[in-house]
C-alpha cells in the first residue's frame, strides 16, 4: 500500500514538473517572435546606415552599411529639420510631465488610499471614469484655448495639459493601498508630523517602485505624443514625432536620412528600456493583475 | 474596471485619526486630502472636461477658423450621418480595429502561454517581445511604409517568391487595412503578452496538475483552464485595445505620406484623421467637433459590444 | 531589485530637474529675445517645394550680421496650405515671410488684414520688378494693398530620359524629341511606341503632373480659368479645359503608359533614382526637384524638350509678410531682396525657378543658362522665351481644395481603383462638395 502510493506521488511530482518544462518548440516559437520584434528595428538601422542609392535596390539591403554616422550628421546638420531642438524639446516635455505626474499622482493616490474624507469614493469613481475619455476628443477647443492664451507653437502647450493623469492617480492609489501599512502613518501622526511631512518622508519613499514605473511610462507616452503636438506646435519648434513627420514629408527623396531620424528618435527610448526593462516588465505585469 | 470600483468601495481599515491640538492640525487633517487631490481635478477641469463639454457646444454650431459662429442645433450631426466620407472613416477604423485586435490578442495569448513555462533567459525573452512598444510611433509608420513599398519594398520582394507580384499596398482598402494592422500588432502584441502572462501566473497551478492527472493534453488545458481563467484579463485588454485602436491616427498618417485623406480614395482614413482633416485642414470646427463626439460614441459602443462578446466567448458571468 | 529602482528614481528626478531648468532657461531666453531684439533678429521663411534661396540667405546674413534666417520648408503644397492657413488665422505660428503659391493666392489675398501692406515699406517702387499680371496678382482684391511680391512663374516643358529613349530606338536630341510630339495625341503614340520596346519602364511618372500641366496649358490658351470662373463660380463640369486634361490623362493611363507613382512621395523619388519612367511634364520649378530626387547618379541622363501642344505656365509664387510677424520691417526688406531681379536670377541658377521679373528674364545669366545636370539643356532659353507673353490663369480661392480631390480621383483611376467614367462622375461630385464645404 505505502509503496504504491509513494510511487504515485513521485510520478505526480515528476509529471507536474514536466508540465511546466519548455519544449524545444516553445523556444523556437519564442525565438521566432523575437526575430519578428527585432527585425524592423534592425532594418531601420540598415537603411539608416546605407546610401540613398541602396534604398531602392532589389533584393532589399539586409546588412548594415557604413554611412550611419554620416547620415546622422546630416539629420542634425539639416537646418530645416530642427532635429536637435526636437530632441531637447521632447526630453524636456517628457521629463517634466513624468515628474509632475508622479508627484501629483502620488499625492492624490496617497490621499485616496490612506486619508479619510467626505466624498472620497465618488471622487475616485470620477477619476476612473476619466480614464475612459479619449484625449483626442477635446483637441479642437483645446487648440482654440491655446490660441487665446498665445500658447500655440510654445512647448508648454504640450506639457501643461498633461501634468497629471487619471491613470497615474489610480495606479498610485492601488499601490499605496497595499504597500503602506496604516500603522506607519499612525505612528508618524503620533509623533506630530503634518500630513505633508508624512507624505514626503514616510509615504513617498515607500511608493518609489511604483513611482519609477509610472515615470517611465509617462516619459514614453509623452515622447510618443503626436496628434496634439502636430496641431499646436510649429515646424521650427517641434517635438520628436513632429520632426519625424516633417522629415518624412519633406525629405522623401533622402530616405537614409529619414531613417537615421527614426533611429535617433527611437534610441533614447530603447536605452531607457534596456536599462529599466526588468522594472517596466514588472510594472506592466503588476498593473495587469490589479486592474 | 468593475473590479476597481469594488476595491474602491471597500471600507477602509484604520482611518487616519486627526491628532488633537491646535486648529492648524485640524485644518491639516480636514483640508489636506482635498488639497492633494485637487491638482488632478483642476487640470482635468481645464484641459479635459472643459474641452469635452466645449467640443459638444462647438459641434452645435457652424464655427469657422476665425471664430465666427452661429448656432445650428444638430445639423452637423445630421450632415455627418449622410456623409459618405465619415462612414468610410468609420468602416476603416472598425475594420482595422478588428483586423488588428483579434490576431493581436490571440497571438499575445499564445506567446504568453509559451512564456509561462520554465525558461532559460526568461527576462531576455520578455524584453524581446516588448521591445516594439518602445519604438517611436512615427518611426514605426515610416519604417513599415518602406517595408510595404510597391516596387522596392521588402515584403513585396518576399511575396514574389510566392508568385505574388508588386502589391500596391497604398492603393487598395484591404491592403491598407492589412499593412496598418500589421504595424499596430507589431507594436502592441508584446505588451498584451505580458498582461496575459501576468494573468496566467495568477492561475493556481494545481488546476493544471489535476487536469494532467486526468489525462488532459496541453491544448485541452489551455482551452479549458487557461482561457476561462483569463476572462477578466481578456476583457481588460480588449477594452484597452478598443480605446487605443479606435483612436488610430499616426500610423495611417505616416503610411500615407502625411496625407490626412489617407489615400486617394480615403482607403486608410480613420475617424481621428477625418476629425483632424475637418477641423485643422478644412477649418470646420463645428463639423470636426461633431466627428469627435461620434468617435467618443463609437468607442463606447464598441467597448460595450466587446464586453458582451468576450463575456459570451469566455463563457460566463463577470 | 531595490538598487536599480532607487537609481531609476534618482535618474528620473535628476532628469526632470534638468528639464525644468532647461524650460526655465528656454523661457528666459525667449523673453530675452524680445527685449534685446535689436542685437539679433531671427526671420523665419515658410515655403514648400524648393525655392532655391540657400545662397541668397547666406549672402543676406553676411550683409546683415544682425539677421539670422531660418527656412521652414514643407514638401507638398497640400500639406503646406492648411498649416499656413491655420497659423494665419490663429495669429501665431506663421513665418515672418510666407510663400504663397498662385493656386492659393486668391484665398490669402482675400484676407488683406492678415498681411502687411508692403507699400508701407516702399513696395510701390518695385512695380517694374515684375511682369504686369504678376504684380497685379500680388495685390488685395480691391488693388489697394500690396500683399505679395512675385517670385517665379511656371513655364512648361517636357523632361525626358535620354538613355531610355535610346533604348526604345527614339531620337535623343532635344529638338528632334520636341518634334516628335506637336500634340498630346502624338505624345501618346510615342508613348505606346516606347512601351512596346521597353515594357519594363513607364512612359509617364503618374497621373497628376500630366493632368495639371495639360489643364494649365489648355486653360491658358482658352478662357484663362480652371475650376472657378472669374466670378468664383465652380465650373468643373462645364469648363472644357478640365475635361480635356482629364481625358488625355486617363488615355495615357489606360494605355498602360503610367508608372502609377504619386508626386512628392518617396516612391516617386525612388522612381527618379531608378529611372522607372521616361518622361515627366516639368514646369521650370520642377527641374530642381528632379535633380534632388534623382540624385547625382542620374546626372546627364535627363534632358528638356518642348511641351506637346505649345507653351503655358503652371505654378509660381509670391512672398508675403503676415501681420503677426514681430519684425515686419526686416521681413519686408528680406522679401524684397529675395524677389528683386538679382534674387530671382540667383533662384533660377539654383533651382531653375523661372523669374517673374522682365529684367531677370532678359538677363544673359538667365537666357544663356545651360543646366549641366540636364545634359547642358539651354533651360534659360527654353523656359524664358515664352514667359513674357504668358497670360495669367485665374485660380479661385478654393482652387487648392478642389484640385486635391480631382487629383485623388485621377490617382484612383490610374491605380485601377475606379473606372474612368466613375472617376469623372466622382471627381465632379467631390469637387462640388469641396467647393461647398471648403
Amino acid at each position: 500500500m505505502t509503496v504504491l502510493s509513494r510511487r504515485t506521488v513521485t510520478r505526480t511530482v515528476e509529471r507536474s514538473a514536466r508540465l511546466w518544462e519548455a519544449s524545444p518548440l516553445t523556444y523556437i516559437t519564442l525565438i521566432f517572435a523575437i526575430v519578428l520584434s527585432a527585425f524592423p528595428l534592425y532594418w531601420m538601422l540598415v537603411i539608416a546606415s546605407r546610401t540613398n542609392q541602396d534604398v531602392g535596390s532589389i533584393p532589399p539591403p539586409l546588412v548594415l552599411g557604413q554611412h550611419l554616422f554620416e547620415n546622422i550628421g546630416r539629420v542634425f546638420g539639416n537646418q530645416n529639420a530642427h532635429f536637435a531642438k526636437a530632441l531637447v524639446n521632447s526630453a524636456i516635455a517628457s521629463s517634466v510631465v513624468a515628474i509632475s505626474v508622479v508627484f501629483f499622482s502620488s499625492l492624490a493616490g496617497f490621499a485616496f488610499a490612506k486619508l479619510r474624507f467626505r466624498g472620497r469614493n465618488a471622487l475616485l469613481l470620477i477619476i476612473v471614469a476619466t480614464m475612459m475619455v479619449p484625449v483626442q476628443m477635446g483637441i479642437i477647443p483645446l487648440y482654440m484655448l491655446m490660441v487665446k492664451i498665445h500658447w500655440t507653437g510654445q512647448l508648454q502647450a504640450v506639457i501643461v495639459p498633461f501634468l497629471v493623469t487619471g491613470f497615474g492617480v489610480f495606479m498610485m492609489r492601488q499601490y499605496a493601498e497595499q504597500a503602506i501599512p496604516d500603522e506607519l502613518i499612525e505612528a508618524a501622526r503620533v509623533d506630530g508630523a503634518s500630513t505633508f511631512r508624512i507624505f514626503w518622508s514616510v509615504v513617498f519613499p515607500a511608493l518609489r517602485p511604483a513611482a519609477a514605473v509610472l515615470a517611465l511610462f509617462q516619459f514614453m507616452q509623452t515622447w510618443n505624443e503626436f496628434m496634439w503636438n502636430f496641431a499646436v506646435l510649429t515646424p521650427d519648434n517641434p517635438t520628436v514625432q513632429y520632426a519625424l513627420a516633417q522629415l518624412n514629408g519633406t525629405y522623401y527623396a533622402d530616405y537614409s536620412m529619414v531613417f537615421s531620424g527614426t533611429a535617433i528618435a527611437t534610441v533614447p527610448l530603447l536605452v531607457v528600456f534596456i536599462v529599466f526593462g526588468r522594472q517596466i516588465i514588472g510594472g506592466i505585469m503588476e498593473g495587469a493583475i490589479k486592474a | 474596471m468593475t473590479l476597481d470600483l469594488q476595491t474602491a468601495a471597500r471600507p477602509k481599515p484604520a482611518p487616519a485619526r486627526p491628532p488633537r491640538g491646535a486648529w492648524r492640525n485640524r485644518l491639516d487633517a480636514k483640508a489636506s486630502p482635498y488639497l492633494y487631490i485637487s491638482p488632478f481635478y483642476l487640470l482635468f477641469l481645464a484641459f479635459g472636461l472643459f474641452p469635452l463639454g466645449y467640443t459638444f457646444w462647438v459641434s452645435l454650431h457652424h464655427w469657422d477658423i476665425l471664430g465666427n459662429n452661429h448656432y445650428t442645433g444638430l445639423r452637423n450631426y445630421q450632415l455627418l450621418l449622410t456623409d459618405p466620407d465619415f462612414w468610410n472613416a468609420v468602416t476603416n477604423t472598425v475594420a482595422m480595429f478588428v483586423i488588428a485586435t483579434v490576431p493581436q490578442l490571440l497571438g499575445a495569448m499564445f506567446l504568453a502561454n509559451a512564456l509561462n513555462r520554465k525558461l532559460r533567459a526568461q527576462t531576455l525573452f520578455r524584453m524581446g517581445v516588448l521591445a516594439p512598444m518602445v519604438t517611436s510611433v512615427a518611426a514605426v509608420g515610416i519604417v513599415f511604409s518602406q517595408l510595404f513599398g510597391r516596387d522596392y519594398g521588402l515584403i513585396n520582394w518576399l511575396l514574389h517568391f510566392a508568385g505574388v507580384h508588386n502589391i500596391d499596398w497604398q492603393a487598395h482598402q484591404w491592403s491598407q487595412w492589412t499593412a496598418i494592422s500589421t504595424m499596430v500588432d507589431w507594436r502592441w502584441t508584446g505588451y498584451n503578452t505580458l498582461i496575459f502572462l501576468a494573468g496566467m501566473q495568477a492561475i493556481p497551478r494545481d488546476l493544471y496538475e489535476a487536469a494532467a492527472i486526468d489525462g488532459a493534453s496541453r491544448r485541452v488545458q489551455f482551452w479549458r483552464i487557461t482561457v476561462p481563467s483569463l476572462r477578466p484579463t481578456i476583457i481588460f485588454t480588449s477594452i484597452v485595445s478598443t480605446i487605443g485602436g479606435l483612436q488610430l491616427f499616426t500610423e495611417p498618417l505616416m503610411f500615407n505620406q502625411n496625407l490626412m485623406q489617407g489615400g486617394s480614395l480615403r482607403q486608410g482614413q480613420t475617424v481621428a484623421m477625418y476629425m483632424y482633416e475637418s477641423a485643422f485642414q478644412r477649418f470646420q470646427y463645428g463639423y470636426g467637433s461633431a466627428v469627435a463626439w461620434m468617435l467618443f460614441l463609437l468607442i463606447i459602443i464598441i467597448a460595450l459590444i466587446n464586453y458582451l462578446i468576450t463575456r459570451r466567448l469566455a463563457g460566463g458571468r463577470i | 531589485m531595490r538598487d536599480p529602482l532607487r537609481r531609476a528614481t534618482t535618474i528620473a528626478v535628476a532628469a526632470s530637474l534638468v528639464g525644468v531648468l532647461a524650460l526655465a532657461g528656454a523661457c528666459a531666453s525667449d523673453s530675452k529675445k524680445t527685449s534685446t531684439a535689436a542685437s539679433t533678429i531671427t526671420l523665419s521663411v515658410d515655403d514648400f517645394g524648393s525655392f532655391g534661396y540657400d545662397a541668397l540667405y547666406k549672402q543676406y546674413e553676411a550683409a546683415h550680421p544682425n539677421i539670422k534666417i531660418v527656412e521652414r520648408n514643407i514638401a507638398t503644397l497640400s500639406t503646406y496650405t492648411p498649416q499656413l492657413q491655420q497659423h494665419i488665422a490663429a495669429g501665431a505660428g506663421a513665418g515672418d515671410i510666407v510663400a504663397i503659391e498662385e493656386g492659393i493666392a486668391v484665398k490669402f489675398m482675400a484676407q488683406p488684414d492678415k498681411f502687411v501692406d508692403l507699400n508701407q515699406y516702399g513696395g510701390a517702387a518695385l512695380q517694374n520688378n515684375f511682369l504686369p499680371w504678376k504684380w497685379t496678382q500680388g495685390h488685395s482684391a480691391d488693388g489697394s494693398k500690396l500683399i505679395g511680391l512675385g517670385t517665379d512663374v511656371g513655364g512648361l516643358a517636357m523632361c525626358y530620359r535620354k538613355d531610355l529613349f535610346a533604348k526604345a530606338g527614339l531620337p535623343t536630341d532635344r529638338a528632334a524629341v520636341g518634334a516628335l510630339w506637336p500634340t498630346w495625341d502624338a505624345y501618346l503614340k510615342i508613348g505606346q511606341q516606347f512601351k512596346s520596346k521597353v515594357p519594363g519602364n513607364g512612359f509617364v511618372d503618374g497621373a497628376t503632373n500630366l493632368y495639371n500641366t495639360i489643364l494649365m496649358q489648355t486653360a491658358g490658351q482658352g478662357q484663362n480659368y480652371t475650376y472657378f470662373d472669374k466670378s468664383n463660380n465652380l465650373v468643373v463640369d462645364t469648363n472644357p479645359a478640365i475635361k480635356t486634361a482629364f481625358d488625355e490623362t486617363v488615355k495615357m493611363s489606360q494605355a498602360g503608359l503610367s508608372s502609377k507613382l504619386q508626386s512628392f512621395t518617396d516612391a516617386w523619388a525612388t522612381g527618379f533614382k531608378k529611372g522607372q519612367f521616361a518622361t515627366i511634364a516639368c514646369p521650370a520649378w520642377m527641374l530642381g526637384l528632379i535633380q534632388t530626387d534623382a540624385g547625382d547618379a542620374a546626372a546627364g541622363k535627363w534632358d528638356v524638350a518642348s511641351l506637346p501642344g505649345g507653351g503655358g505656365s503652371w505654378g509660381g509664387s509670391f512672398l508675403a509678410v503676415p501681420t503677426q510677424s514681430q519684425h515686419p520691417k526686416e521681413a519686408a526688406a528680406l522679401a524684397e531682396f529675395l524677389s528683386n531681379p538679382q534674387g530671382q536670377i540667383a533662384a533660377f541658377k539654383a533651382k531653375n525657378n523661372l523669374p517673374s521679373s522682365p529684367e531677370a528674364l532678359s538677363d544673359p545669366a538667365v537666357t544663356g543658362f545651360q543646366n549641366t545636370y540636364f545634359s547642358n539643356a539651354p533651360v534659360g532659353q527654353i523656359y524664358a522665351s515664352g514667359a513674357t507673353s504668358l497670360k495669367p490663369v485665374y485660380l479661385g480661392s478654393l482652387n487648392q481644395e478642389v484640385r486635391t480631390v480631382v487629383e485623388n480621383d485621377l490617382l484612383a483611376i490610374d491605380t485601377g481603383q475606379l473606372t474612368p467614367a466613375a472617376g469623372w462622375t466622382k471627381a465632379i461630385a467631390d469637387a462640388k462638395r469641396a467647393a461647398a464645404t471648403g
